[in-house]
């Protein structure tokens, strides 16, 4: 019995959120001797102090170029029998979520995506958002090996005190499987409009069409250092452009405020404004799952509640 | 190009995004009036294989859909939008699956027949995000997930993965293969006139499936969601409201 993390990549580098998945092992392996091992899926990412005394670390011998879910699954399949791990957990992110659902099927385990917390109690129990945030989903765990991706920003990253790199293992991979397969794009970020502003208003679905944005400039323009952005669907529509998508497969933003404007609060949302100070929400459904993670609820419809807020700034600057 | 491919959609129905839902013993359900579409995601995918269809690349494609009677509607309307057939694997238990359960139908459907199978990225009401990647692992196809665009070559689709907003991933998948599509900028269709009144017509052909629910392994339920912040709702008139939101504004000095 062992717990396997699967270390995250962001922009090509080991993506720092995999010490969250470090705490989330630590909890499942209290009052246990459960070992803890990580697995670093490429070798040219930066995972190298990713290792100390208290856990053994894997590296793939595999440049990141190299990318391909399929040789992945295999060679980790091998990692998890050969250190017998109940437990394998990688990160819900775009880059992972590729391929670790399909570890299920090499190893006959299930797979539970998108765990925002868990409980350890006699059994563990964890939590993923269900029905567009709507709900949680409780799973007990009855049997193990199981499969969990966990939300990135649920849990606090561990920090690794004794990085000692004699306990990293290099496991070899046959040439046949190393094909410069991938090409990664980078689009070119000149706006930095959203790193830079004091308060973001974030527009969703219900503003209903690309004319009422001009609604959301008018109530951004009230605050001196603002910027507009928008939910995955807003850019969808062609509202506005993806450089403006707040979110997991956006950007992530830490300005003083966000207010987000009729914006339901998906957790793939929500991942990208938890650096906010502040997050205000103005939604006309009270139940709406974007209150459940603001500091501030306006249970109201935009277009009444924003033009009278303009008013009101206006009279009173 | 000479290779014409064969496709399969897999479309989930799930309620539109104004149904209610409520808990009765922790599982979710739904009153009669709900409302049920195709998941977006699933659209996408639906779009993604009909673009192919209108360059000529395709011989035929399918629809899928895992469900009970009702899902037939979601099916109806993949014909409407200009799908070539649909099947309807049925299954009278209107429960939310386990996604393991759900690909094990759909690979036994898809056995050899299809060059590339497509699957919305996630499905809204369960979003486990899981499916497609299943389906592949179990039919020892490749795939890709979150993708945005892709086009063919002889044996092999380029695809483009997204990861986020600044950066994505483009690759080539032989084929047989498995796409999970993103929601994109290439906005799915709506239904021509001669396509509806064709579909009309057409049989939706009906496979009865009995899905083995995963008994044993694990437990589940559902609760309203925990808040994760101290959230203070703001009461009273519309009026009294842009007055409080301005004090505390003014407070966090961005007013
Ligand atoms: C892999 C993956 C990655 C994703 N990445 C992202 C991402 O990075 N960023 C992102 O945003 N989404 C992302 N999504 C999509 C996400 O799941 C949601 O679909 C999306 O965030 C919902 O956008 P929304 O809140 O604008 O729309 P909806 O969920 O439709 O919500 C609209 C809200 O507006 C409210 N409303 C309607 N009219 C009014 C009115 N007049 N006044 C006040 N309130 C009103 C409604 O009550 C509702 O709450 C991703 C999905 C997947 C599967």
């Amino acid at each position: 019995m062992s717990i396997l993390i699967i270390a995250d990549v962001k922009n090509r580098t080991i993506n720092p959120s995999t010490l969250e998945m470090l705490s989330a092992a630590k909890k499942i392996a209290k009052n246990n001797t459960m070992p803890i091992y990580i697995l670093i899926p490429f070798g040219n990412i930066g995972g190298d102090s990713y290792c100390s005394s208290e856990f053994k670390t894997f590296i793939l011998d595999l440049n990141i170029e190299q990318y391909s879910a399929h040789v992945l699954v295999k060679y980790i399949s091998s990692v998890i029998r050969e250190v017998n791990a109940s437990y394998i957990i990688g990160m819900h992110t775009p880059f992972s979520i590729d391929y670790i659902p399909a570890l299920s099927v090499s190893i006959n385990a299930q797979c539970i995506t998108q765990i925002h917390s868990l409980d350890v109690a006699e059994r563990i129990t964890v939590t993923r958002g269900s029905h567009a945030g709507k709900l949680d989903h409780h799973i007990v765990i009855n049997d193990t090996p199981i499969i969990l991706t966990v939300l990135p920003g649920s849990f606090e990253p561990y920090t690794i005190t004794d990085v000692q790199t004699q306990h990293i293992t290099t496991i070899h991979i046959p040439e046949v499987n190393k094909h410069i397969y991938c090409n990664f794009i980078t689009k070119d970020m000149k706006d930095t409009s959203l790193d830079e502003a004091d308060v973001i208003v974030g527009a969703g679905k219900g503003i209903g069409s690309r004319e009422n944005l001009s609604l959301i400039y008018e109530f951004a323009k009230v605050f001196p250092h603002s910027a507009v952005a928008g939910s995955r669907i807003v850019c969808d529509y062609g509202w506005l452009p993806y450089s403006k998508q707040i979110g997991i497969t956006g950007k992530s933003i830490a300005p003083k405020v966000y207010i987000a404007c009729a914006i339901s609060g998906s957790s793939q949302h929500v991942a990208g404004i938890k650096g906010a100070k502040t997050i205000i929400a103005i939604n006309k459904d009270p139940c709406a799952p974007i209150f459940n993670v603001s500091h501030y609820a306006v249970v109201a419809d935009i277009f009444e509640f924003i033009p009278q807020f303009i008013d009101f700034v206006q009279n009173n600057a | 190009m000479e290779n014409k491919f064969r496709i399969l959609v897999c479309v989930k129905q799930v309620p539109d995004a104004n149904a209610l839902v409520y808990l009765n013993d922790g599982i979710p359900e739904y009153d009669e009036k709900t409302v049920y579409v195709i998941n977006r995601y699933d659209e996408y995918a639906l779009e993604e294989a009909l673009q192919l269809k209108d360059c000529g690349l395709t011989s035929y494609i399918h629809a899928v859909s895992v469900g009970p009677h009702r899902v037939q509607k979601a099916l109806r309307r993949s014909l409407e939008m200009g799908v070539d057939e649909a099947f309807c694997i049925q299954s009278d238990d209107d429960r939310l699956h386990n996604p393991y359960v759900i690909a094990q139908a759909i690979t036994q459907f898809a056995q050899q027949n299809y060059d590339i199978i497509f699957t919305g990225v996630m499905s809204e009401d369960a979003m486990n995000q899981q499916t497609g990647q299943l389906i592949a692992a179990m039919l020892g196809y490749k795939h890709a997930t979150g993708v945005t665009e892709l086009s063919l070559n002889n044996t092999t689709i380029t695809i483009t993965r997204e990861l986020d907003a600044q950066e994505s991933q483009m690759y080539e998948l032989p084929i047989p293969c498995v796409i999970s599509v993103q929601s994109s900028i290439h906005k799915p269709r709506y239904p021509s006139l001669s396509n509806v009144l064709r579909a009309r017509k057409q049989e939706i052909a009906i496979i009865k499936h009995d899905l083995i629910t995963s008994t044993g392994k694990t437990k589940s339920y559902f609760t309203m969601p925990q808040k994760t912040t101290q959230c203070q709702f703001i009461e009273g008139s519309i009026s009294q409201k842009v007055t409080e939101l301005y004090t505390i504004l003014h407070k966090n000095a961005v007013l």
